[in-house]
């Protein structure tokens, strides 16, 4: 009953070996080592990101970032650098950003936008001036004239000292009184032989003498009072005639050299502004920039400061004069890079985004300022192009939440987590935010893509465009020749050795399992490379100068062997009959089904024994693995089927009075998807006819309720995976596995199976119908077992009718 | 000074500037590896002070105040902690061993032999320019023993500068100081001596014999006329002088104008 398929194969006939493994023929492939080949232009097969992403570049509107979604391995990393670095070699670069103190209010840092190149310059501008003016300053502080001044000041508020104290001084003991110094103060107290006079002696005075000696203390005391009274106004006279004096004397030295750093930024008037500011802030703090002197024993306690701690106190004094570059372009362009910058950030956490206000231990205390903020990386791509990738970015801790509210305002605002989320009591800096203009290219699976729209307001209005990768390639003559260029641009890029023309041919092979389609090509690159590196390192153990197929060969059998020893365990435990799958013989009820298991990198064809039973009963067919909740919901539809099947075929004319069982023999796991539901029908129909089945043959194939079989994947891992037990058991030339003719394009079969098939120890059959499957399993035709099902029904219907009339008989 | 120094003392009250002549005593203490004392000296004219009945003390924080006994007594405990803790402080950085005890109120203090006495030179200003006399400035007319009144704060730099007047015993033993605190210090020695001494026969054969074994650069300058002492040791920037206990520049108006001038160190050899 074989049939005559488009693809130029018979079903129901052993396929030729041509058609298990579709061979890269050495025409398609002009050359002999991949060293000869030119670099590829550019990804293969990905032309519809390709355009989604430039013309998202072309938009300089609001909102139209990208969502580069595709699986992995895709090159979509490589596809959205290598456009980007073409569209931002044409653009200008950016703006350097940095902060500088604000003078009015230190908790709020300004920016300073600068050309590219000019954070740099006005920061080593700021230090110069600083260094210049710790030179300057104390040396403006000691010359003469000043001096000069300043001794006059100094002795204008010694005077004053004088005048009170020592006037008062005088007087006091012109009338026996003494001026003493106690710890907290100053005193006045009755004098005799230059001591204090005692109590005692005091108390013998005679009551006129006592008098007068209180009479003048307390005036002297008022006097003293009266003084008192008057030194913090001395002291604020003197300190403000210093500050003036300080102010002029700092004056001209700053002047001049504000006027050199100004000098560069005339066209900047923000710059202009803040150096005004800087220039006022230092005459009114020239003191800083004079040597400190030591603590007075007045104020100090406890041991002076280490050098250390002095030198700490140096830094704090002038740090608010410093320049903090926070994205130094100019220094993008020293070091070659050109236009606007293409930033990776590997790790998007909020405050790798966003950027932080770092912290310093100082004197047990934690400080911040204008000089502890750190760029995130918006900042570093501002004006250009930051890559990220979308699932670190939704995972890494509120990252997600505040690359959306800086792309909405069109800002960078710098706030700790705790300040955006409004958690923070605590006082902290609060720079001025920076302008955004970035295009956001996120990098993530297809899932989170579809996720996010559905479930993200905002997604849609910030993520307009979809750059959607594919993950295979149509396999043409130019595409596996842009293939063979693609292998043999990494080779180039990873430092390999050239590739022989057959390893090549071996590569692109692989490339089409890897996608289980012999008329399709993986874009996966990952795999690809790794496949290069080990091969290439196998070349190398080996000595070889050149990379040849057989070194791919080990390459992918070594990989292979690498995961398979839970593959390798079952076949064992088949082989020792511990697992029993039946490769020779006949049995009613029963069939070879295949599943393919996935453990990691490895994926394997995994037979398993399907029973049916079936008996009288009321037209039901018992999946027994979704009765004990081991059947996924793919797998109850597909027996489902296979009920309606048999209701359409055999059910017009009579009741279908039977109950079926189903089962997976010595199965104990999960079971899912509907490719073993011909099998199941087989199985059923055998079980139904009482026509044994042939159990040389593995079969794999999902079917509709017409009977016809539908293609399953997984059908190379499946058939390999029979075949090995076949082969350990001894393969016989009847062996073989019958998979829906609709699959046979997927087919990419080992050599070895191939190898078998050719030397007809092996058959691979294609089916395209049940009937056409059950033929060759039974090899009985359909009409007869159709005929023998008919008459096994009838007579389950004739006894159920009987049973129903007995029982209704039986009823009072 | 003419024995082996045994204990660094350091004289210490409320009023003082307590911690210049810690800082001093304990450097000398290190150099010469021997223990610092410090005593704490009630003032007696203070306890006078508290015991009188309209006793008052004006502040530039708080005004007038009463100025009883028990406060007396109180703020001299805070100062002696204090001054306590200071010498501890300077102990510790310099590595030496050190004590401190309170002398009470009525007590003196006293020096044995062995000890090298240390006392500062000015009182905590009022209003940062008045000071009243340091009460120990009373030391440098005390008697003739050894005593170093320090006025700069922190490791002074500098020759050491002696004023010698003759050859005799009390000569001796100031030039037999000097030496020592100039070698102690690594600093050059300047002897400033009358023309007369000068030019007398055998002194330069003396001097030559007590400088023998010690490694000091010595120079010799002729005493200028009284009123050009001062000119010239500060153009010396000296960071200590050593004067006779006896001799015109000890007494205590030139030395309080030496340290007003120069404001260095004054050692007072008896």
């Amino acid at each position: 009953m074989a049939g005559r398929m488009p693809d130029g194969f018979n079903s129901g006939e052993a396929l030729p070996p041509a058609l298990l493994y579709r061979r890269c023929a050495p025409g398609e492939l002009p050359f002999q080592l991949s060293s000869e080949l030119a670099d590829a232009p550019a990804m293969i097969g990905q032309e519809r990101a390709a355009e989604a992403v430039a013309f998202a570049l072309s938009m300089r509107h609001k909102g139209y970032n990208v969502f580069a979604l595709g699986p992995a391995g895709t090159g979509r990393h490589s596809l959205v650098v290598e456009l980007l670095r073409r569209r931002a070699e044409t653009e200008s670069t950016p703006s350097d950003w940095c902060y500088v103190n604000n003078f009015a209010d230190a908790q709020r840092p300004r920016r300073l936008d600068l050309p590219a190149g000019q954070g740099a310059g006005l920061a080593a501008a700021m230090k110069h001036l600083i260094d210049e003016l710790r030179v300057a300053l104390p040396a403006a502080f000691e010359r003469d004239e000043y001096r000069a001044r300043r001794e006059v000041i100094d002795q204008q508020a010694k005077s004053h000292s004088e005048e009170g104290f020592g006037g008062l001084q005088q007087r006091a003991e012109a009338k026996g009184i003494a001026l003493i110094r106690t710890p907290m103060g100053l005193a006045l107290a009755p004098k005799r032989d230059g001591k204090v006079m005692n109590p005692e002696d005091f108390e013998a005075l005679p009551e006129e003498e006592r008098t007068r000696i209180e009479h003048d203390l307390h005036e002297a005391q008022g006097e003293l009072e009266t003084v008192m009274r008057q030194v913090p106004q001395w002291e604020r006279e003197h300190r403000e005639a210093l500050r003036a004096l300080n102010r002029d004397t700092t004056g001209y030295a700053v002047g001049n050299l504000m006027r050199d750093v100004r000098t560069g930024y005339a066209d900047l008037p923000d710059v202009l502004e803040y150096l005004d500011a800087v220039e006022r802030d230092i005459k009114d703090n020239a003191e800083d920039f004079l040597p400190q002197a030591p603590p007075s024993p007045e104020t100090a306690g406890g041991p002076p400061p280490s050098a250390a701690a002095q030198a700490a106190m140096e830094d704090m004094r002038y740090r608010r004069y410093q320049v903090n570059v926070i994205v130094d372009n100019g220094g993008r362009q020293a070091n070659g890079e050109q236009g606007a910058p293409i930033i990776y950030e590997d790790n998007p956490t909020y405050q790798n985004l966003i950027g932080r206000v770092e912290h310093l231990a100082r004197f047990g205390a934690l400080i911040t300022d204008f000089n502890l903020i750190q760029a995130g990386a918006l900042h570093r791509a501002n004006g250009g192009y930051l890559i990220l990738d979308a699932e670190r970015l939704i995972a890494g801790g509120y990252g997600w939440a505040g690359l959306k509210r800086a792309l909405q305002s069109g800002e960078i605002r710098i706030e700790s987590i705790e300040q955006a989320l409004s958690l923070a009591t605590t006082v902290s800096l609060q720079p001025e935010p920076i302008p955004l203009d970035v295009k956001i290219v996120l990098i993530g699976a297809p899932a989170l893509y579809y996720l996010l729209s559905q479930h993200d307001e905002d997604f849609a209005e910030l993520f307009k465009i979809a750059a959607d990768f594919d993950d295979r390639v149509t396999r043409d003559g130019d595409a596996t020749m842009l293939f063979a260029r693609v292998i043999a641009t990494q080779v180039r890029r990873l430092g390999l050795r050239a590739f022989e023309r057959d390893a090549v041919a071996r590569v692109i092979e692989r490339a089409s399992r890897l996608v289980e389609d012999s008329e399709r090509l993986s874009t996966s690159i990952r795999a690809i490379v790794e496949l290069l590196q080990e091969a290439d390192q196998l070349a190398a153990d080996a000595g070889k100068d050149v990379v040849g197929a057989a070194d791919v060969q080990a390459a992918i059998d070594a990989r292979n062997r690498r995961g398979d020893r839970i593959y390798r365990r079952m076949q064992e435990e088949i082989a020792r009959r511990t697992i029993r799958i039946e490769t020779d013989g006949e049995v009613v009820g029963q069939i070879n089904g295949l599943s393919v298991m996935s453990l990691g990198a490895l994926a394997f064809g995994n037979p398993t024994r399907i029973t049916a039973q079936v008996r009288m009963g009321r037209g039901e067919v018992v999946d027994i693995e979704r009765e004990v909740q081991l059947g996924g919901p793919l797998h109850s539809k597909g027996v489902l089927i296979l009920t309606g099947f048999l209701g359409g075929r055999f059910g017009a004319g009579r009741p279908l009075s039977l109950h079926a069982s189903l089962v997976f023999e010595q199965s104990y796991g999960g079971v899912d998807g509907d490719s073993a539901s011909a099998a199941e029908l087989f199985a059923l129909l055998s079980a139904l006819a009482e026509v044994p089945i042939r159990q040389c043959f593995a079969v794999t194939g999902s079917v509709d309720q017409h009977g016809v079989i539908q293609a399953i994947g997984g059908v190379n891992e499946k058939i390999e995976g029979f075949f090995d037990i076949c082969r350990a058991a001894g393969l016989t030339g009847r062996q073989g596995v019958i998979i829906p003719a609709s699959n046979v394009k997927h087919l990419m079969l080992r050599d070895d199976v191939v190898a078998a098939a050719d030397a007809g120890q092996f058959r691979v059959i294609p089916m395209a119908t049940i009937d056409q499957g059950f033929e060759l399993l039974t090899g009985v035709p359909t009409a007869t077992t159709d005929a023998k099902i008919a008459a096994r029904l009838d007579e389950f219907a004739a006894k159920a009718a009987a049973l129903m009339r007995a029982q209704s008989g039986a009823a009072p | 000074m003419n024995g082996t120094v045994e204990r660094i003392v350091v004289a210490l009250d409320a009023t003082s500037e307590n911690r210049v002549a810690i800082g001093a005593a304990a450097r000398l203490a290190a150099r010469w590896g021997v223990h610092l004392h410090g005593v704490f000296v009630e003032d007696d004219d203070l306890i006078r002070l508290a015991h009188l009945p309209f006793a008052r003390v004006v502040t530039l924080g708080a005004g007038v105040e009463v100025f009883d006994l028990q406060q007396a007594e109180r703020q001299m405990r805070v100062f002696a902690e204090r001054a306590r803790q200071e010498l501890a402080a300077s102990a510790k950085r310099q590595s030496v061993e050190w004590s401190f005890e309170i002398a009470r109120a009525g007590g003196r203090l006293t020096a044995s032999t062995g000890d090298f006495l240390v006392a500062g030179t000015t009182t905590r200003p009022v209003g940062r320019h008045f000071r009243v006399e340091c009460r120990w400035w009373a030391i440098a007319e005390a008697g003739p023993s050894t005593r170093l009144l320090a006025h700069r704060e922190g490791d002074p730099h500098g020759t050491v500068a002696a004023v010698l007047r003759g050859r005799e015993a009390s000569s001796e033993r100031l030039l037999a100081a000097a030496i020592r605190l100039a070698e102690a210090n690594e600093a050059g020695l300047t002897l400033i001596v009358p023309p007369s001494l000068a030019e007398a026969p055998g002194f330069k054969p003396w001097l030559d014999e007590r400088l023998a074994g010690h490694a000091v650069e010595t120079e010799l300058e002729l005493l200028p006329a009284p009123s050009g002492l001062h000119r010239r040791i500060t153009e010396l920037h000296c960071r200590l002088v050593a004067v006779e206990a006896g001799a015109d520049e000890a007494h205590p108006d030139r030395l309080r104008e030496l340290v007003a001038t120069i404001a260095c160190d004054v050692l007072v050899v008896g």
